[in-house]
This record gives structure tokens, C-alpha cells and sequence, in this order.
């Protein structure tokens, strides 16, 4: 392939469906503008350059062209880009396939490369036909990657001469079955902003009908009251089901080589490859109502780009799974888990010690509650439930609080911050350096708060353990200082 | 482990105590463009007096904090790590392993300058860390045997 191409016409319609989605309020403000010809005009003209115009010169401009070196993209209108990306730069290809795409053999490719000083670190093809990421794929695999990213892997002349051939066969595999994924869909906690933006909605409906419909019905208050607000908690919740189901449909993880490839999704099948030699930390989670439930969810902090867009910024490779058969599952995709549950209680907040979360949670929301208990003191049950909340998530914070050293350079760290348990899996080598801080009166009652520092994304991911108990503090603190 | 346990140089609190002066004179200002919005445009005048209020006492609390800061702030560097602390009523303690650090810049402003100090910042892949204020030659120092020592440690992981 010598010629530049341009991606498939297809993806002209991705194009314009991003930019309908970055400018749709354009389109708010021009109905507002209806009574002023000039500026109804005006925005007229804008609205459709945004979403018509300017995607369909963007596209043109468009092009690629894969060379067995590297995969070149120019774009750019008044500025040209011409971007080179060499295979051994590649950290992660994902593809993104719209339902409307799968017929066309067409799919949306993201390229994302190590350079992490730049702001845009990847390259996206709008629509290009499917055999270009296998293609991609097969040139990666001859192109042994340089000692400057991987200092521990020594160079193999034979594998670059032996790989491309085809891809190698899948030492895991792992795709969820139906009946697991509905548990993971129904305890989707996605309902509560889908709550809060209904009831906000509630409250722009104009005073005038409500007092009507409750004047017509005032015997029936109570009744009103309570269905529509289930009515409401029920839309939401469907809502966040179908969502999270249709995401994770057919959900399906494959290790191949040193390379995890996810994918998932109904209407949009969303697959992901990323390497193994970038995971910085094995995160764990589950929220509350999984831990009813009993199934978890495993997500891997990668030192780069790739998951930013997923759900919660990480690469998830196993949505839920059984707790009972977490580590079975997991373990042989992520060499660093441990194949069963470690002991947790050489980090934990125990005794009176919890108190200070819960008093802590209790400060939160004070100053909300007295706010509005002052305005509007009418709404007491609601903010009796509010601190009720906020007690038992500092309950449930020290509850779930624990870590230690599962293995002399892997230490586990669990929290249980906004009702949902994390266990953070981390090697030494990755913690990039960690933080102990104390109070003058926490020094009198022997408590410590450890902060452990994860490379994750472009970003930090600290990792917060609070009042912990000065030695068992220390002693990570030592662990870290003696071992790296 | 206690290898050299550093104070920054004692000129560091003639810099701070400028630093002060300078936010006491930034206050100033802005108290005066409140009280011209006062005068003109009958802002209300309580705005003038909490501003002044904050602009006496801001400087003061920051100035009389310069001794306290000074003495417990403090570094140290040994063979495998870079540690920091500061405060004693919040205390904070900080580890940051050689073979962890990506590069040290060193920057000064003008009053750094003028004093021949320079702070130091000490960047992990994904943190940051600064030393408010060291020797220049000191500095330079430091940010070698730091480099020289990550170099080092990069290689015997390898």
C-alpha cells in the first residue's frame, strides 16, 4: 500500500455524530434566538458549519497509510498533520464497531502511542475496513520493541522473523455468561445521576401544575408522593440497566502473548488490546449491592491513555465475577494477583478508630445539612437520611479498610470509599513513592493516614488508607524504603 | 533510617518573609481597587473592611509561621531514596526512591535568584515533589547524585 487513503465515507457520519454531540447546545441557544433575524441567521450559518461543514472537510482531508515501519496519518485542514507512528511506539489499539459498521466490515480505530507529554496521545481512523487493525496487529508482532520500553525483555532476532505469521493462540480466555452479567447490570450504580438529573427536572415543572394536581388530589398525597418518586427510582435504574447491559454484552477477555484484548458491547463492540508490561496495579471492586450479590469486578490501571474513555477510567477485564471464584478466574490473566483471598488485617481500622471516619463522614455533610435545614426546614427527612448515609459509609469505610504485604514486593491495599470496596494489587516496582502524614493529635493516639502513589493513565492514582495505626503505617513505609 | 537529615538553608526565611511582604502588598491593591469600587459604585463597605482585615492579618499569620515552617522542614537523601517532611501540627513524611525519579528541574525566581538559592523539584512518573529552596551548587549537586543514582538503579533493575 503505497497511495494515502481515505477512511469510508461511513465514517463522515461518525464525524458529524461527534460533532452533534459536542455542539447540540448550539441548537438550544438558536431556539432562544428566534425573535432576532440577524443573530437567528448568524447561528443558523454556525450550527450547520459546526455539524455539517466542517466534518465533511475533515474528513476529506483525511487519509492513512500503513507501511510495514509504521502507520502515517495526515489530516488537518488549515494545518497539516503528519503524524508517523513507528509499530514499536504503539501502546494500545482499540477498535470500536457500531452496529451499522459490522455489515460494511468497517470499524473505528484508535491508536494510542507511549508519548505521554503530548496532549492528544492518539490517533483515531473513523471508519476503516477491519482487516487494518489485524494487519496493524501482524506488523506489531514483527516489530520487536526497543530496549528503551522494555529495559527487563532481552531482544530475540528469532522472534521477529518467526511472529508475523499469525496470531498466536489465546493462553486465557474468559467470556461472561448471561446470567452473571444481568446480577452486574441490575447493581449498576449508573441510576443515582440518572436520579438526581430527573429530580432536578422535577423541580423546573412549574409550581402552577404540581399545586393543581395536588389540590385535585390532596387525598391521595401520601400515595402520589410515594409511587412517583418509585416511578422515578424505577425509570432511572431500567435506564442504567439497559446501559450497562448492552456495554458489557458478550463480554470477552483473551490473553494473547504479553498483549490483554477485551471486548465487549451490543450496539457498539468495543475492543481493546493493551499490553501487559503497562498495568501498574490490579484493582478489585465491588460496590455495595455487588457485595450482596457476591461478584466483583477486576480492572487493571494501565500507565497510559487507553481505558480514559471506558467506564471509571480503567481497563476493566473482568466485569463480575463469582467472588467465590475471583482468583481462579483472574489470576491467569494478570500474573501478579494472588491465586487465592490474602489476609488483609495487618492494615486495618479497627476499635474506637472507625469513629474518626464516621465523625469524618459526619463533617461532610454538615455544612449542607444545616444549609438547607435552615432554608428549608420542611425537607428534615430527607436530610435524616443524608446523615444516616454518611454514618454508615464511614462505618462501612472502616469496615473495609485493610491491606499487607501479600507477597515480599506485592502489597494489597483495600478501601471503602462512596459505598463501594476496592483492593488495590500493587507491585513495588510500580509505587512511584509513598506519603505518611500525622496530626499533632494523632501523634498522641499513635494514628497515621498512608498515602501509596500508583502511576495510572497520564495521572496519579493515590491510594489513601486513613487512620491506620502509627507502626502498622510505618512499617509499609520501611517496607517500601528497604525494598525498592 | 537516618542518613543526613538537612534543614533548608537559613536564608530561605528572608525569602519567605519577602514572600510575605509581597502578598501583604498584592492584598494592598486589590483592598484599594475594592475601596475605589466603594466610592464609585457605592459597592457595600463591608467589603472594604473584611478585605482590609485580610490584608492585615494574612501577612502576619504567614510571617510569624516562618520559624515554625523553617524548623520542620527538612530532607534527606540516601543511597535508595529521597525523603521529605514538613510541619509538625500537620505532619507529612514523604518517600521517593531514586530508581523511581524521572528527572529533578531546578527553578528559581528573581528573589531565589538574588539569594543564589533555587528550588527543586523531584518528578516521578506519575508525582511531584519540590524542596522549596536549596543552595544553588547544592542544588546542582543533588540533582546529579540523584540522576547519577537513578541511572544506576535503572540499570540493576535491568
Amino acid at each position: 500500500m503505497t497511495k494515502p487513503k481515505r477512511t469510508h465515507p461511513l465514517g463522515l457520519l461518525l464525524h458529524m455524530a461527534t460533532a452533534i454531540k459536542d455542539y447540540w447546545y448550539l441548537f438550544l441557544l438558536l431556539l432562544t434566538l428566534y425573535r432576532q433575524p440577524l443573530w437567528f441567521a448568524l447561528g443558523w450559518t454556525l450550527l450547520i458549519f459546526a455539524i455539517l461543514i466542517w466534518p465533511i472537510v475533515r474528513w476529506a482531508t483525511l487519509s492513512y497509510r500503513i507501511t510495514p515501519e509504521a502507520v502515517e496519518i495526515n489530516s488537518g485542514v488549515l494545518v497539516r498533520h503528519h503524524e508517523h507512528i513507528p509499530y514499536s511506539r504503539i501502546q494500545t489499539v482499540q477498535r470500536k464497531q457500531w452496529f451499522f459498521l459490522a455489515p460494511f466490515k468497517l470499524e473505528e480505530l484508535v491508536i494510542e502511542t507511549a508519548s505521554h507529554d503530548d496532549n492528544k496521545p492518539e490517533a483515531g481512523l473513523a471508519a476503516v475496513p477491519t482487516s487494518l487493525a489485524s494487519e496493524i496487529d501482524r506488523y506489531r508482532q514483527a516489530t520487536p520493541t526497543p530496549a528503551a520500553v522494555t529495559p527487563t525483555e532481552p531482544l530475540d532476532p528469532d522472534s521477529a522473523a518467526s511472529a508475523p505469521s499469525a496470531t498466536t493462540a489465546a493462553t486465557a480466555h474468559y467470556r461472561i455468561d448471561n446470567r452473571t452479567l444481568l446480577k452486574f447490570a441490575i447493581t449498576s450504580t449508573g441510576f443515582i445521576p440518572l436520579l438526581l438529573v430527573l429530580l432536578a427536572m422535577y423541580n423546573k415543572i412549574p409550581r402552577k401544575w404540581t399545586d393543581a394536581f395536588i389540590n385535585d388530589a390532596s387525598h391521595l398525597a401520601i400515595v402520589v408522593l410515594v409511587g412517583g418518586a418509585l416511578l422515578v427510582i424505577l425509570v432511572a435504574w431500567v435506564a442504567a440497566f439497559m446501559w450497562t447491559y448492552f456495554r458489557y454484552f458478550h463480554f470477552d477477555v483473551a490473553l494473547r502473548d504479553d498483549q490483554l484484548q477485551t471486548a465487549k458491547g451490543l450496539v457498539q463492540r468495543n475492543t481493546i488490546t493493551a499490553p501487559l508490561k503497562r498495568i501498574q496495579a490490579v484493582r478489585v471492586k465491588q460496590n455495595v449491592f455487588r457485595q450482596w450479590l457476591h461478584i466483583q469486578t477486576v480492572q487493571v490501571l494501565l500507565a497510559s491513555k487507553a481505558a480514559a474513555k471506558d467506564d471509571s477510567d480503567d481497563l476493566v477485564i473482568l466485569p463480575a465475577v463469582p467472588q467465590a471464584q475471583l482468583y481462579d478466574v483472574a489470576a491467569p490473566f494478570v500474573d501478579l494477583l494472588p491465586d487465592h483471598a490474602p489476609d488483609l488485617s495487618s492494615l486495618s481500622v479497627t476499635d474506637r478508630r472507625k469513629w474518626y471516619l464516621v465523625r469524618n463522614a459526619l463533617l461532610v455533610v454538615l455544612a449542607p445539612v444545616v444549609i438547607v435545614g435552615y432554608f428549608l426546614p420542611h425537607w428534615w427527612w430527607a436530610l435524616a437520611i443524608l446523615v444516616a448515609i454518611a454514618y454508615f459509609q464511614g462505618l462501612f469505610a472502616a469496615r473495609q479498610t485493610g491491606g499487607g504485604l501479600v507477597t515480599p514486593t506485592l502489597l494489597a491495599l483495600q478501601t471503602g470509599h462512596v459505598w463501594t470496596k476496592e483492593t488495590y494489587y500493587v507491585p513495588v516496582e510500580t509505587i512511584q513513592s509513598v506519603r505518611l502524614q500525622q496530626s499533632v493529635w494523632m501523634k498522641k493516639k499513635q494514628l497515621m493516614h498512608l498515602t501509596v502513589n500508583v502511576r495510572h493513565g497520564n495521572k496519579n492514582q493515590a491510594i489513601e488508607l486513613r487512620y491506620l495505626r502509627a507502626e502498622q503505617a510505618q512499617r509499609v513505609y520501611d517496607w517500601y524504603l528497604h525494598t525498592v | 533510617m537516618s542518613a543526613e537529615n538537612h534543614h533548608l538553608p537559613p536564608r530561605i526565611k528572608l525569602i519567605w518573609g519577602l514572600s510575605a511582604l509581597g502578598s501583604f502588598i498584592a492584598l494592598l491593591i486589590i483592598t484599594g481597587l475594592i475601596w475605589l469600587t466603594y466610592r464609585y459604585w457605592n459597592w457595600p463597605f463591608w467589603l472594604v473592611t473584611t478585605f482590609a482585615a485580610f490584608t492585615i492579618l494574612e501577612p502576619i499569620i504567614e510571617a510569624a509561621l516562618i520559624p515554625y515552617r523553617y524548623r520542620f522542614t527538612r530532607y534527606q537523601i540516601s543511597a535508595a531514596a529521597v525523603e521529605m517532611q514538613s510541619g509538625f501540627i500537620f505532619k507529612k513524611r514523604v518517600a521517593i526512591p531514586i530508581a523511581r525519579v524521572q528527572n529533578v528541574t531546578l527553578n528559581a525566581g528573581p528573589l531565589l535568584q538574588w539569594q543564589k538559592l533555587t528550588k527543586v523539584s523531584i518528578a516521578t512518573a506519575s508525582t511531584n515533589h519540590g524542596i522549596e529552596g536549596l543552595e544553588l551548587a547544592e542544588a546542582e549537586a543533588l540533582r546529579d547524585q540523584i540522576m547519577r543514582l537513578a541511572r544506576e538503579a535503572r540499570h540493576d533493575q535491568a
